[in-house]
């Protein structure tokens, strides 16, 4: 019917014209706790980023002071412009080893096609601090892999810098572009192909005039969510990048220099970078959201079995990928279980102590994790259950400004986050910096637009007329939501929950800015040791992160039957 | 049981008004349909009384209670969903279980409540599938049987068979009506099906833009169609331009293009049209008798048990005549045919 079928035709001046009826709905209440929180966690401090990068050192008026010295001062530009290089150039990267391995793997059958499966698996357990270390291990300039090439004649380049972050970057994000491009290549309509050759197109042409077209789009979104990754990423560019100054590395050097000065400059250069992501954002929602076709729901096109020297050839390309992409666990388990002394790795030789002193003298940094991931995962599980259906159902106004609000993290990095964090709770009313509070907020923020977003794909499909059978057999709207929607949610929640669990667990760039001493957590430990050259030390935090993060997913898929990886 | 009064209620989204100063009033114990095209408003006024829908105008009464504003889940309705709505995580007898438990009945009176309401959907074996296991019809029976063992007021009904296949579809309507006959209970149906309304209903309000275009029973419904929409609707019926028309006795003389026919006399309309049903029609190979008018043969549809032409009048519009297998006269396209029409055929306003 019009009044139910259309609801786009109707929902702009519906909106307005039931504003009073709405202030009757029982889901308003929700809706404006959901706001308050995202206000005081992300709206009000990234305001106060803003107001803060916009007043005199001195005065404290409004000044443009702080962006005039940012473009005046060639540092500064440098990191920007390398921001923007090093995002343009791991994402073409990520897209070329991405792309046309979920081309291969969507198209043919091989032998060892299944070891593929593992990669998205990668992603999630492999945390990029992690990664950066190992890779330091093996190509570092006192790297396995260096020492070995050397002693066979071939010199590598200096692995700090440029060739560091650029190669740990896309071999840390290639599967996102992997998991996005497989999914869009599985959407694709079978037949559309086929109609392409029945009209005479040679396979190349097919893929060229049809194939390719259609995949465009989430080509192009997939090489944006990348870009955002490289500006968001911490870890790689603090731990690999040598002198090579970025946006993020940068921001948290001129954090720690400002301690206890005037903020000015952190909060420009935090302000830039918001900028600087929130117009990829922006560029992404407009033109790639627009530009998406709509697809017939059709049959996948049949994958081709490969047979001889082919066959083989993509088994070993295969291979290839998922040893590079494990490589960094395998040498973090080794690192944790080598002999050293200091900063001198003594291969072949082998010890415990380094996971002792790791689980029973300094088990602090194992425990804050636990904690502060707990905290936020089930807060943000709680939240993202609550908004996610608002979002998904209910037409409220309230709930048309939370739809902006939750996804407004996305263009905050984690450095960025936590200096607007800081700087809103370290005076006034409430204050939270140098507590364990903030830390878990910062949690929450982060991970909680991806939780929202599986929980949201879940929604979709629930169609709306159980909750009023429920309603018209009795039970009020907010107990239906609990009695009939929850229930149905349940997989989807949880998850999302364990997702929020071992992506907080791994999570770096805004806690780094955020804890004080006796609050660090893994990863801020194993950056620590890193960085005053103990890989061995450093190594144990990452096999125990690996170990909490793998525990909880095995779990997951084994008995709950999750598929985490289908919303990512 | 119960008596539903609709007073003067409108709805509108923004300009458009889905129901326009609507009034209707149904018996305890009818079957009522709300029969239109998708738009008319029959299912936003159906929502309206499940409490869904708020209007913005007018009021509704439940026996003599205004329910305008009660919320929906105190309104004792029983609802059909079209999708039917089952609870996916839950047995077909936890989903008939549902609203009784809401309403506190005990585990023994639960029991033995939806063992009977689902021996009578003849379900009684199925107790323990979840609703991904049923097919469309058993799902269906579930939805009636979940509506029903809560013994509601009245039974809401939105376009339930619309899902179903047709041969399911037929089954189902004796069943809803079975079942609504032993409840006796007030029930209220949508549907834009007009077989549907007219095999089941008691009484069918025929909707349009909003409004009600005709509340007859079906029987009058389909025998004195009082406007074009009301004729076409139900039943297609031809619609020939009238260009005079004057009463002799009881006969009605309609000139219409290519000649002159008598019907009935009602009291004409002023700009009256003339509403023909395919089967009210008859062809013949000669015009000699008076009240003949000549046509065009088009084409010819066969459909089994009976054939349609589509024939073309001297005005060159068209007209649709329905022939039983048995008499199929198979005229060719191009035949000259000519047409007598039937007394019950009726003016109707345009």
């Amino acid at each position: 019917m019009t009044a139910h079928a259309s609801p786009h035709a109707r929902r702009k001046p519906e909106i307005w014209s039931s504003l009073f009826s709405q202030s009757r709905s029982p889901w308003l209440l929700p809706s404006v706790f959901c706001l308050l929180v995202l206000l005081a966690l992300v709206v009000w401090p990234l305001f106060a980023l803003f107001h803060q990068s916009a007043l005199d050192p001195q005065t404290g008026h409004f000044s443009m002071e702080g962006f005039r010295q940012f473009f005046g001062t060639p540092r500064y530009t440098t990191a920007f412009s390398n921001t923007v290089i090093l995002g343009i150039a791991s994402t073409l990267g990520t897209l070329l080893l991405g792309a046309p391995l979920a081309y291969v793997v969507a198209r043919y059958d091989f032998p060892g096609k299944t070891l593929v499966a593992l990669l998205p698996l990668a992603t999630i357990i492999l945390p990029d601090i992690v990664v950066s270390q190992a890779w330091l291990m093996l190509l570092g300039n006192n790297g396995i892999a260096r020492h070995a090439l050397e002693s066979v004649g071939i010199d590598l380049p200096s692995f700090y810098g440029w060739f560091g972050m650029i190669y740990t970057l896309i071999l840390n994000d290639y599967t996102y572009v992997y998991i996005g491009m497989l999914a869009a290549l599985k959407a694709i309509d079978g037949s559309i192909e086929e109609a392409a050759v029945n009209l005479g197109a040679s396979n190349f042409r097919r893929a060229l005039t049809v194939t390719f077209p259609v995949l465009a789009p989430a080509l192009l979104l997939n090489a944006m969510i990348v870009f955002t990754l490289a500006v968001d990423n911490f870890s790689i560019p603090m731990i690999l990048g040598g002198r090579i100054d970025v946006l993020s590395s940068l921001t948290y050097t001129t954090f720690l220099s400002e301690m206890g000065g005037s903020p000015i400059m952190q909060s420009v250069l935090a302000v830039v970078s918001v900028v600087l992501v929130g117009c990829v954002l922006f560029v992404q929602k407009r033109v790639v959201e627009r530009k998406t076709y709509q697809m017939y729901q059709g049959r996948a096109p049949q994958a081709i079995k490969t047979r001889g020297l082919s066959s083989v050839l993509l088994t070993g390309w295969a291979v290839l990928f998922v040893a590079f992409s494990m490589i960094p666990a395998v040498i973090v388990i080794i690192g944790a279980f080598t002999k050293a002394r200091g900063p001198v790795m003594r291969y072949g030789t082998w010890t415990l102590e380094n996971m002792e002193r790791a689980l029973r003298t300094a088990p602090e940094p194992i425990i804050n994790s636990l904690l502060l991931a707990s905290v936020a995962a089930i807060a943000g599980t709680c939240f993202a259950t609550v908004a996610s259906y608002l979002i998904v159902k209910k037409r409220i106004w309230t709930v048309s400004v939370l739809d902006y609000v939750v996804m407004l993290p996305l263009a905050i990095s984690g450095t960025v986050l936590g200096i607007a964090l800081i700087q809103t709770y370290n005076s006034g009313m409430i204050i939270l910096t140098g507590t364990w509070v903030i830390m878990a907020a910062a949690l929450f923020v982060r991970k909680v637009p991806f939780s929202i977003r599986s929980a949201s794909a879940s929604l979709y499909s629930i169609p709306d007329s159980i909750e009023e059978a429920s309603i018209n057999l009795g039970v009020s709207p907010i107990a239906s939501f609990f009695k009939v929607v929850l229930p149905v949610m349940k997989p989807a929640i949880l998850g999302a929950a364990i997702l929020m669990w071992v992506t907080s667990l791994a999570e770096i760039s805004a806690t780094i800015v955020l804890y004080y001493g006796g609050m660090e957590t893994m990863p801020i430990q194993m950056f620590r040791q890193i960085d005053a050259g103990y890989l061995a030390r450093a190594s144990a935090y990452g096999v125990i992160l690996m170990i909490v993060i793998i525990v909880p997913i095995y779990l997951a898929v084994r008995f709950l039957k999750l598929d985490l990886f289908s919303s990512r | 049981m119960a008596r539903i009064t609709i007073e003067n209620v409108t709805k509108r989204y923004g300009d458009a008004t889905i129901i326009d100063k609507l009034s209707l009033s149904i018996e305890h114990g009818e079957f009522f349909t709300l029969l239109g095209p998708s738009g008319c408003g029959k299912t936003t006024l159906l929502r309206m009384i499940a409490g869904f829908i708020i209007p913005e105008e007018g009021r509704l009464l439940l026996d003599d209670e205004d329910i305008t504003r009660l919320p929906p889940h105190k309104r004792e309705t029983g609802m059909v969903f079209q999708d039917y709505a089952l609870f996916p995580d839950k047995t077909v007898f936890d989903n008939v279980a549902y609203g009784l438990r809401v309403r506190r009945f005990t585990s023994k009176q639960i029991q033995e409540k939806v063992s009977q309401m689902l021996e009578r959907v003849g379900l009684g074996h199925l107790p323990t599938r979840y609703p991904g296991e049923l097919s469309g019809g058993q799902r269906q029976r579930v939805a009636l049987a979940r509506a029903l063992v809560i013994e509601p007021r009245v039974l809401l009904m939105d376009e339930p068979l619309s899902n179903l296949d047709a041969k399911l579809r037929i089954q189902m309507r004796d069943v809803i009506r079975q079942l609504q006959q032993e409840s006796r209970i007030t029930a209220i149906f949508v549907t834009h099906d007009q077989e549907e309304a007219l095999s089941m209903s008691d009484r069918i309000a025929l909707l349009r833009q909003g409004t009600i275009d005709q509340l007859d029973t079906p029987e009058g419904l389909y025998a004195r169609p009082g406007t074009s929409y009301a004729a076409d609707f139900i039943g297609a019926a031809n619609l020939v331009k009238v260009l005079a028309q004057e009463t002799r006795g009881d006969s009605l003389l309609i000139d219409i293009p290519g000649g002159r026919i008598s019907i009935a006399a009602p009291t004409p309309g002023p700009d009256a049209c003339l509403a023909a049903r395919p089967e009210h029609i008859a062809m013949h190979d000669d015009g000699e008798q008076p009240d003949r008018i000549p046509a065009q043969v088009v084409f010819r549809r066969y459909l089994g048990f009976k054939a349609t032409y589509a024939l073309q009048l001297a005005d060159g519009s068209g007209v649709n005549v329905d022939v039983p297998a048995s008499d199929d006269p198979s005229y060719l396209p191009g035949a000259q045919v000519f047409l007598s029409f039937s007394r019950a055929c009726r003016l109707v306003a345009t």
